[in-house]
């Protein structure tokens, strides 16, 4: 019952033009910050060796 | 806006992640600079491979950044200057920038990232004679050096001129193996090998994407630091106790403790390394027997042509450096059959490169027969010599060095 209440709702929201730009950017949000927390993570380390100037 | 409900929503997505990026950034170096001195003895590698500690330190009025190399760290002493300054006995510390096995030309980049921040500020820049003159450093060194946010941040400096960074884009092309996995930036460097027309041309077109890469890692930097701190407890507040340093009785106590490790031998180098040294039997060598193959390296060494481009850079950026070379070991070089004279001809290659760019330069040349002064062939500093360069640290920040 819940799911047709939520349906109709999103359904509503995303034939009135305002909300389906407002749907629409929540949803390209939504897939930048995954891949922020998926691939965003910079990578400092370098390699190791054993110094040797002595 | 009806018709492109898709190209509405990208707008005010990339809006919405500009404006949170923009927030991350100052909401980072607001903490970076709130944590900036707790950070500074704990010698990070954020601190080494990022910039954004780097730059907070900048703008601390009580931190003096010093980049070097193992001439900082190998002698583990009271006397070094992060243990010495720790608590702040003269108003200051010193931000540690310093790896073992670190050259002009990682310095160069490092100190190029850093951009306009550096205008007027005083920097230390610490070398040893070693591989100017017989000690090549390897490539194993630097790429344990290397950091990509430092080459991006010289390379697609918008600060630099652009012979200077041709000219860097020709030094960075002799280390491959740090580009084997940028193609990117292998293919932009391979096209600044001259500045044709053409080759500034696709400089130009290239340089946007590699500056929004340069961007990038920045905020990756600062994310990197910010992760640190949420994972780590680390208190802001250091602990600072004024005094007055009793100069003449650390010179007289760093003396005697160093001459209690270095009895082995007449030459001022420290047991251990005297026990390593292979050639100990044969000497003294004969005079001047090692003069033509120390020439001949101090003439080609591939860290003069580095060195300039570090000495550019900070040229260039507006930095107030201090060049400090630690001194020839004489007593062990003369002993190895080098003579006094060539080993001044270092001295004077130095000063011919540095006094042109009217920097502040001091190469403790009048120590290069206190035998004391350092603790090996490669002019690592002792107990000792580590007074006279906290003494010259001290000097610098305060503005009483000439």
């Amino acid at each position: 019952m819940w799911i047709k209440h939520l349906t109709n709702f999103f359904t509503a929201i995303y034939t009135n033009p305002t909300g389906r730009v407002v749907l629409l950017t929540l949803y390209y949000l939504a897939i930048i910050v995954g891949l922020i927390i998926m691939y965003g993570r910079g990578n400092f380390t370098t390699p190791k060796f054993v110094y040797q100037g002595f | 806006m009806k018709r492109m409900p898709h190209l509405a929503a990208a707008i005010v997505s990339f809006f919405v992640l500009t404006l949170a990026l923009i927030g991350l950034n100052d909401y980072a170096q607001s903490i970076e600079q709130e944590y900036v001195n707790a950070l500074a003895p704990l010698n990070l590698s954020q601190t080494l491979n990022g910039i954004t500690l780097q730059r907070a330190a900048l703008y601390r009025p009580d931190l003096l950044l010093v980049y070097g190399s193992s001439e900082m760290t190998v002698e583990n002493t009271p006397y070094q200057a992060e243990k010495f300054f720790a608590t702040y006995p003269t108003g200051f510390t010193v931000f540690n920038v310093v790896n073992l096995g670190a050259g002009s030309l990682t310095m160069a980049e490092d100190l190029a990232a850093l951009g306009p921040d550096l205008k007027g500020k005083k920097v230390v820049i610490s070398i040893t004679p070693a591989p100017f003159t017989f000690s090549a450093l390897t490539e194993e060194y630097y790429a344990g050096n290397y950091s990509r946010l430092h080459a991006y941040g010289l390379i697609f400096s918008p600060y630099l001129s652009t012979g200077l960074k041709f000219a860097a884009a020709q030094r960075l092309l002799g280390h491959p193996k740090t580009l084997q996995n940028d193609p990117f930036f292998e293919f932009t460097l391979n096209h600044m090998v001259d500045t044709s027309i053409q080759n500034q041309a696709l400089y130009v077109i290239m340089w946007p994407l590699g500056e929004l890469q340069t961007e990038i890692m920045q905020l990756q930097d600062h994310a990197e630091a910010l992760f640190y701190l949420r994972d780590h407890s680390v208190d802001p507040d250091v602990k600072r106790i004024p005094q007055q340093i009793d100069w003449s009785k650390d010179f007289q106590d760093a003396l005697a403790e160093q001459k209690l490790h270095t009895q082995s031998n007449p030459y001022g180098i420290e047991d251990w390394r005297w026990k390593l040294f292979q050639g100990k039997s044969e000497v003294p060598y004969p005079a001047g027997s090692g003069n033509a193959a120390f020439l001949n390296f101090l003439k080609t060494s591939e860290e003069w042509p580095d060195f300039k481009v570090l000495l550019d850079v900070l040229h260039e950026l507006g930095a107030k450096p201090l060049i400090l070379s630690r001194p020839v070991n004489g007593g062990y070089w003369t002993a190895v059959g080098v003579s006094e004279d060539a080993q001044n001809a270092y001295y004077i290659k130095l000063h011919a490169i540095v006094d042109p760019y009217d920097m502040t330069l001091v190469d403790y040349r009048q120590y290069t027969n206190d035998i004391y002064f350092s603790m090996d062939s490669v002019a690592h500093t002792s107990r000792y010599g580590w007074v006279y360069v906290d003494q010259t640290l001290d000097q610098f920040f305060h503005g009483n060095l000439h």
